[in-house]
């Protein structure tokens, strides 16, 4: 025979050699190297998605609500309902002709921006994620689509957060506004899916304390198939992979504020129809109890996102409505920067009972600086050029301590820095700016010159002289009960007395007899305060009044600008008695 | 009668009966990850198909096999060769190949005919040594080989190969001639991997060029080639298949995550197009984890040794040739198909004996074990 039994034991020989090859390979595919194969299906068959924690509350001081999060309800369009095989391009049809048969059984307008490219992208990006249809629906809408819904298999609805703001324009400066963006806090290097974008804070509070308020989205692993849509039918109901938590969502913490609601509200009312900036601090530790700008805005036009056209509206008014003018505007501070000079003049040596004769305006070489009064208002000292803000008696004062001795009793009274406010944008103005010209010195000293202020700056001014002379760095956010109070940040350098000197003087403008703020007097309480009217260029006023209440033991700061004004005594006093009223009362005649 | 029944081959055919049966489970099982009723379907018909392939066997196996060879081998081949020239010129293009003729694959039905005609020619009693037998055998795999290439399919070409080789290795033609001419096509084979590779890692293109000028490799075959060389180079192109082949057995585990549970093919990783057909192993080895791989090694073993064994009581060349050449060429398929999904070959096309579903060579493979068979009935008569 040609054909041996060597040569078929041999071949049996082969063929068990190559079984037992074979059942080798898969014994370390299937068993040494498991873990690995099984790491990669996860990781090929699920994708991460972001389930982000519900927003905090921004409250004011009372526990009212400023800012908080609602349920949203969306209709929805689960894209692997409609699944077709071969290109992609015909499930992108399918579920275009499904929104437009929904639509017209609802009797909704398809809306303009769910284009079949938007659908088609949102298929090549992300398919296993729902499809947003309608968003934001009322509660008759969404009642005839559920009457519907059974007819309509792949669409569903969904609550999501959205922001509103319950009071509207109501210290919307302070509140500020939030956006969509995309998270920020992932670090993996895979992007994670999402609904939508993350809500985020774009201004004021919203945005100084976005991840105080925003918590921690968490994620899902939520199973795809290979075209990256959830699985349905038979694949989903026989596979082991299901959605699972990998990190729960932890929502963000409310935010309480130190802000009055009730004195919030007197001093909007009082910046109707103005331009103009209001900051009230409660000298005894710095707490912002109301801060308002005047025009404003109301956060709700940004939810979720601001059209181009409003933002065009509001970034393009020659009011600036979007300015927060309290915190960021600059401004000359006129008159109400004399408490400053008047302190500054102790450090300097000057004698507050020398007298001298105003003439009605001073002069130094060319320049020419009038009092408000044309004719001169005779020999004063310091307490009474406090009280009638006479600028020739101060412009000399300027002229005897030079800008050295000026400037430095500004700055530590926070001028020229910001405040550290727990709030952005804040901007920290100037007290001068190259080049130096004799005379400097003289406008500086009645608030003019190259001085640059925030309103907040003016109501730590304020502040500051009501307390007696420790500067407070100024807060919104409330402290926890029971924590210790504030440290001021500084403590004035000069003497009790000289302090209460000043602190007399500007007694004296409300309640003496000439005082320039007798306008924001009449409270039950006795009151200090000043008033200023700065010259800017284009022959306008910036008016001005800084105020504390009650004089002996100050519970309260307050500083305004109006632009435009006539003068601080006429234009801003009553606005600043008004506020002061609300709180302490009319005098009883 | 009673003689019969101990003769009957057993263990080849309880083993390749089980086969059929886990093909009909993992056919359904890889059906029900379609959409297509027919697709969902197809174990039904594959279950089918095996009833009517046994009718054959049993028909076959009652037959003395040296009849089959003298009277049948002849037209046999012939009728295959026309039908694979029919195919090319009357086939059905499916996927760039011309493969169907009606319902049915010429060169499946092919693979047989040209086993049993060189069983016959060269298990004639008079001596087939010269180098003119040598050509005479090769003559008859080139043939149809060259034909099925021609559709083209590569892989059923190429598995004719080591059948017919063995085939003749076994009936000696013409060694001195037989043992270099294989060990240099063996290098041939190993330069071209190499020459492959050096196209493919090299950054001069003026290199690859040359190479290719002198290798006539269609782009894909080149892809497939690259994909063996280097399986990470590309996992989401040419790579993906294999990636996902081996994703699924790996993460089948030591027992398998259920039979029907298998998420790969549910999710459409595994090619759904070929998740029943050449890539069914996967299905099975996901879903009964290397338990089950393994005991679907342990069934081939058994019919393959169990066939060496009839080939091995045959008193005749003619019987032992053909069971060598059947069972070499079901040890191909097996081999090359399980070896594919693990990265020890290259992805080839080739379906696994039994369980893929292919209603044309199920049939073919059971007639072939029904002649299997009838060796191990009628042995012993005289011839």
């Amino acid at each position: 025979m040609k054909v041996s039994r060597w040569s078929i034991l041999a071949l049996a020989a082969l063929f068990a050699l190559g079984l037992a090859e074979l059942a080798l390979e898969l014994h370390h595919v299937q068993v040494v190297d498991v873990a690995a194969f099984k790491a990669d299906l996860a990781q090929q068959a699920t994708r991460r998605m972001r389930k982000p924690g519900i927003r905090g509350r921004i409250l004011d001081a009372k526990g009212g609500v400023l800012a908080e999060s609602r349920a949203r309800r969306d209709i929805v369009c689960d894209l692997s309902t409609f699944l077709k095989s071969g290109r992609l391009a015909n499930t992108v049809t399918a579920v275009d002709d499904a929104i437009t048969r929904l639509a017209d059984a609802l009797g909704f307008d398809r809306p303009a921006s769910l284009t079949t490219e938007r659908i088609s992208r949102h298929m090549r990006t992300q398919s296993a994620v729902p499809l947003c249809v309608w968003r934001d629906l009322d509660e008759t809408s969404l009642a005839r689509f559920e009457e519907r819904a059974a007819s309509f298999p792949g669409f569903s609805v969904e609550a999501h957060a959205e922001r509103i703001y319950p009071r509207g324009t109501f210290a919307a400066h302070l509140v500020g506004y939030t956006g969509r963006d995309r998270g920020t806090e992932d670090t993996d290097d895979v992007r994670m899916l999402a609904y939508e974008l993350e809500m985020k804070g774009r201004a004021g509070l919203e945005a100084f304390y976005d991840d105080y308020l925003a918590g921690v989205a968490g994620a899902v692993r939520i199973p795809v198939d290979a075209r990256g849509f959830k699985p349905r039918g038979a694949a989903r109901d026989n596979i082991a992979l299901g959605e699972m938590e990998e990190r729960a969502a932890q929502d963000g913490l409310d935010l309480e504020l130190t802000i009055d609601p009730d004195l919030q509200a007197i001093v909007e009312k009082q910046l109707v129809g103005v331009r103009g900036a209001c900051v009230a601090l409660d000298p005894r530790d710095g707490a912002v109890l109301a801060l308002a700008s005047a025009p404003t805005f109301n956060p709700n036009d940004f939810v979720p996102f601001v059209s181009a056209k409003r933002y065009r509206e509001l970034s393009e008014d020659p009011d600036h409505p979007l300015l927060n003018r309290a915190t960021a505007g600059l401004y000359a501070p006129g008159s109400t920067f004399k408490p400053v000079t008047a302190l500054a003049a102790f450090r300097a040596g000057i004698n507050p009972q020398d007298e001298y004769e105003c003439t009605g305006v001073y002069k130094l070489g060319d320049m020419r600086l009038h009092c408000w009064n044309r004719w001169g208002q005779g020999p004063m000292d310091l307490h009474h050029a406090i009280e009638q803000s006479c600028n020739p008696y101060f412009a000399r004062l300027g002229y005897l301590m030079g800008t050295n001795t000026l400037f430095r009793t500004a700055r530590e009274f926070g001028f020229e820095a910001k405040t550290g406010i727990d709030y952005a944008p804040e901007r920290s103005g100037s007290l001068v700016t190259p080049p130096f010209y004799p005379g400097l010195a003289c406008q500086s000293a009645i608030g003019q010159g190259r001085l640059q202020v925030t309103p907040l700056q003016m109501a730590v001014e304020c502040a500051t002289l009501a307390n007696g002379g420790k500067v407070f760095t100024p807060f919104l956010k409330k402290r926890a009960d029971g924590s210790p109070p504030p440290e001021p940040v500084r403590t004035l350098t000069f003497k009790a007395e000289e302090i209460e000197y000043v602190r007399n003087g500007m007694r004296a403008v409300v309640e003496g007899l000439k005082g320039t703020g007798k306008a924001i007097g009449g409270l039950k309480v006795s009151c200090a305060g000043k008033t200023g009217t700065a010259q800017i260029g284009g022959g306008g006023k910036d008016t001005w009044i800084i105020a504390f209440a009650p004089y002996e033991n100050p519970t309260i700061a307050v500083a305004m600008v109006v632009e435009r004004g006539d003068s601080g005594g006429k234009t801003v006093a009553p606005r600043v008695h008004a506020i002061l009223a609300s709180i302490f009362g009319e005098k009883e005649e | 009668m009673l003689k019969k029944l101990l003769q009957f081959n057993w263990f080849t055919f309880l083993s390749m009966v089980a086969l059929t049966v886990i093909g009909v489970i993992f056919i359904k099982s890889a059906g029900e990850a379609r959409t297509v009723a027919s697709l969902q379907d197809a174990w039904r018909l594959h279950a089918a198909t095996a009833l009517f392939g046994l009718i054959l066997y049993f028909t076959l196996s009652f037959f003395d096999y040296r009849k089959i060879l003298d009277l049948g081998s002849t037209p046999y081949f012939l009728i295959s060769v026309i039908l694979l020239v029919a195919v090319l010129a009357f086939g059905d293009k499916v996927y760039g190949g011309k493969r169907w003729l009606l319902f049915f694959q010429p060169s499946e039905v092919a693979k047989l005919a040209v086993i049993l005609m060189v069983a016959k020619v060269f298990g004639r009693k008079r001596p087939t040594n010269t180098f003119l037998d040598l050509l005479h055998g090769l003559g008859l795999l080139a043939l149809p080989a060259l034909l099925i290439l021609a559709e083209p399919d590569l892989g059923t070409a190429l598995v004719l190969v080591p059948a017919i080789l063995v085939m003749l290795l076994c009936a000696r033609v013409c060694l001195r001639v037989l043992i270099p001419v294989l060990a240099a096509c063996l290098l041939a084979a190993g330069a071209v991997l190499a020459a492959v590779h050096v196209a493919e890692t090299t950054n001069n293109p003026q290199t690859k060029a040359t190479i290719y000028r002198f290798l006539p490799l269609k782009e894909h075959q080149r892809a497939r080639l690259r994909t063996f060389l280097n399986p990470e180079a590309d996992p989401y192109g040419g790579g993906w298949n294999l990636r996902q082949a081996k994703i699924s057995i790996g993460s089948g585990s030591l027992t398998g995550k259920g039979i029907g549970k298998g998420e790969q093919k549910f999710l459409g990783y595994l090619p759904p197009s070929v998740s029943m057909n050449d890539f069914i192993f996967c299905v099975l080895a996901e879903e009964t984890g290397f338990v089950g791989a393994s005991v679907v090694l342990a069934l081939f073993g058994v019919l393959l040794l169990s066939g060496l064994w009839t080939a091995l009581r045959c008193p005749d060349d003619r019987g032992r040739l053909t069971v060598i050449g059947i069972l070499t060429l079901v040890f191909a398929h097996v081999y090359v198909n399980i070896a594919m999904s693990i990265g020890l070959m290259p992805i080839t096309g080739l379906p696994l004996p039994f369980i893929s579903a292919g209603k044309t060579f199920l049939v073919v493979l059971l007639a072939a074990f029904g002649i299997i068979q009838s060796v191990s009935l009628h042995r012993e008569e005289e011839s």
